[in-house]
């Protein structure tokens, strides 16, 4: 059935929030933002049609209201709502609110979303769909003794998992019987505190994996293709650091075997709209199911790139009741795309956390180039949320040609007044072994273990010395009142040194 | 005019002239860096970003805070005058006694896990802050004695805010 969309309130901030609105803007689709206190002057809010005061900084006092948000899209009369990613994208009540509403959720069913949320059940569904999966239990563990008992059978290492869980939390690695039970009290009381549920499951662990993931889309009509698959083997304590479309190591033979597979879950759960299915894959080219995330991806830019189309328009189409606009035999690679997700943290301190001002950005932009951002000059990155900035996007004909755009762009990039990684990635992106793709989920916490190498072409000391010593000769004030405004900054500043000596 | 810096460990007096006419932040400048000679090209394109031409060398130089960017490359800077430079680093040796933790960024404190009269070891966990959906706690640089604790749970922090002094 075909229903016109004409206003869509996005339910997120930041850079997805952004993407939504821009969106929309090229389908003629007016767009609603929320926010929250700490965000009035966000870019989201500056770039919408429309813009409404949720409530105070915290998330959960904010984009974490569905209630709230529900009532502001009915107020305003917005026929749809997307969720970006994290905040209410996964929360099936919340989709199952907006329907009786009679407001179209921009993602899949409740249904598909409860069947594919849960990581246990997600794993009885993929049974169902006979896609491989890493031996394991199927259903969340009672106890400790459960799980020594089902870690006997498949053998060490395991790994302990959060049903309810995402972004590391509630994970635990477990070399030996020994550590198990500690491991198991351990990961139930942190998924406890991070989602509510204590729910564990065990499971292989695969040696050396890499994690590769397929783009899906389903439309309402019983149609689902696979828009080829992203690599995102570089991570940092399980959070994906960069992502890039296609991976290294798939063929035509294994994308096949993977993307039909990912199809046959999608449509045993009546899945609808944008979703991914993660896999784990090992160096025999042996592919087993994660997990599925229900929603658009951070990472979703790189399948753009590579594939030519817009996720974002076709989620719109999608919702609307459209039929895809391609089959699989359409959906053509073409290229190789990277991105870097750029954090306010500092890498050289522990990774801190760092919000604050934006005093000084930098852009960078040229051939195959895409940022998706969310800041501008004297911005501040607010404390209350995750603390990524923008996603830096490169694209080349071949790996390598991406691979050195991207670094290119990030010597352009400079973001002042906060800390940020783009110094981490200037270091990866030069790294043998990424250049090789000889990566794994645990190729970072290798690299970070190594002394870092001094780069090739630093800049001479002196040229660095007068750089300083002409922003400081800027910087010095005036010292005597009596100087007056039409004087040099020269003369200021020689008097105040006179001064000083 | 001359201008005395710290840089990567090193003190550094930098000379700048400006060869003709204008101020001796702009155009073409004889700098003498260390005593020795140096001809640049400079140009303010905008608060906090200078474009310096050095033996047609171009370098795009970015001011963060108390750092300069040049492709890519941060370097930390310091500048003085030269006696208090010299007070500071006779000052560092004596850094022995009561050293207060600080933030390293603004947060949420969430707890805190030492009391006042407590003996820790260095390394040891006194206070956790909560920022941008991270924990992150912050550890003792020294063994000894909690003199003072200036924070408690709930409170919000900027950084470099004292939060636990050990003595």
């Amino acid at each position: 059935m075909r229903r016109l969309i004409q206003k869509v309130l996005v339910a997120n901030r930041g850079e997805i929030a952004l993407r939504v609105i821009r969106g929309c803007r090229e389908l003629g689709i007016a767009t609603v933002a929320v926010y929250s206190d700490a965000d009035r002057a966000a870019l989201h809010v500056l770039h919408a049609d429309e813009a409404y005061r949720l409530g105070p900084s915290p998330a959960t006092e904010s984009y974490l209201r569905g209630d709230l948000i529900l009532a502001i899209a009915q107020r305003v009369g917005a026929d749809a709502i997307h969720p970006g990613y994290g905040f209410l994208s996964e929360n099936a009540e919340f989709a199952e609110a907006c329907k009786e509403a009679d407001v179209i959720f921009i993602g899949p069913p409740a249904a598909a979303m409860r069947v594919l949320g849960s990581k246990t059940s997600a794993r009885q569904a993929a049974d169902r769909a006979q896609m491989p999966r890493v031996p394991g239990s199927v259903t969340g563990l009672a106890s400790a003794d459960e799980a020594l008992l089902v870690a006997a059978e498949i053998g060490y290492p395991v790994m302990l998992k959060a049903a309810a869980g995402g972004g590391g939390k509630g994970m635990r690695a477990v070399t030996g019987a020994d550590d198990l039970a500690s491991a198991y009290t351990a990961a139930s009381s942190e998924a406890l505190r991070s989602f509510g549920s204590g729910e564990v499951y065990l499971e292989k662990l695969i040696d050396r994996p890499r994690h590769i993931e397929i783009q899906l889309m389903a439309d309402e009509h019983g149609n689902c293709i696979y828009l080829g698959e992203r690599e995102c083997s570089v991570q940092r304590r399980h959070q994906k650091v960069i992502e890039e479309a296609p991976s290294a190591v798939v063929n035509d033979d294994l994308r096949r075997r993977m993307g039909e597979a990912a199809v046959r879950l999608a449509l045993s759960a009546g899945y609808v709209n944008a979703g991914t299915v993660e896999f784990l894959v090992d160096a025999e080219e042996n592919f087993y199911f994660l997990e599925m995330n229900t929603r658009l991806q951070v990472e979703h830019p790189v399948t753009e790139m590579v594939t030519g189309l817009d996720l974002v328009h076709m989620q719109l189409h999608i919702a609307m009741g459209e039929p895809l606009p391609l089959r699989q035999e359409e959906v053509r690679l073409r290229g190789h795309a990277v991105e870097c997700r750029i954090y306010a943290e500092d890498p050289e301190n522990n990774f801190f956390p760092c919000p604050g001002e934006i005093t000084l950005l930098e852009q960078p932009g040229g051939p195959g180039i895409r940022e998706d951002c969310a800041i501008y000059p004297g911005w501040t990155v607010p404390l209350d949320y995750d603390p990524m900035l923008s996603k830096l996007i490169a694209y080349g004909e071949d790996r390598v040609t991406a691979i050195d755009r991207m670094l290119r762009a990030l010597d352009e990039y400079v973001v002042g007044g906060i800390r940020t990684n783009i110094g981490l990635f200037q270091r990866i992106l030069r790294d043998e072994d990424f250049r090789a793709a000889r990566i794994d989920t645990g190729y970072l916490e290798r690299l970070l273990a190594r002394p870092q190498e001094l780069l090739p072409d630093e800049t001479p000391e002196d040229v660095v010395a007068v750089a300083a010593a002409i922003f400081t000769a800027l910087q010095t004030p005036a010292v005597a009142p009596v100087v007056g405004a039409d004087e040099s900054r020269w003369l200021q500043s020689a008097r105040a040194e006179g001064l000083r000596r | 005019m001359t201008v005395w810096l710290q840089i990567g460990g090193r003190r550094r007096r930098v000379e700048l002239r400006s060869s003709e006419g204008g101020d001796a932040t702009s155009g073409a400048l004889a700098c003498v860096v260390d005593g020795m000679p140096l001809a640049v090209e400079a140009r303010l394109l905008r608060a906090g970003v200078l474009s310096l031409i050095v033996d047609g060398r171009q370098y795009r130089c970015l001011l963060d805070g108390d750092v300069v960017i040049i492709d890519g490359q941060r370097s930390a800077f310091e500048a003085a005058d030269p006696r208090s430079l010299q007070a500071r680093q006779g000052a560092g040796a004596a850094a022995e006694g009561a050293r207060a933790v600080k933030a390293p960024m603004p947060g949420r404190v969430v707890r805190v896990l030492v009391n006042v009269g407590d003996q820790v070891e260095a390394q040891q966990g006194l206070v956790v802050i909560e920022a941008m959906k991270m924990q992150n706690e912050l550890k003792s640089p020294k063994a000894g004695k909690v003199v003072r604790i200036a924070v408690a749970v709930g409170d919000t922090v900027l950084a470099g805010g004292v939060l636990v002094v050990v003595e």
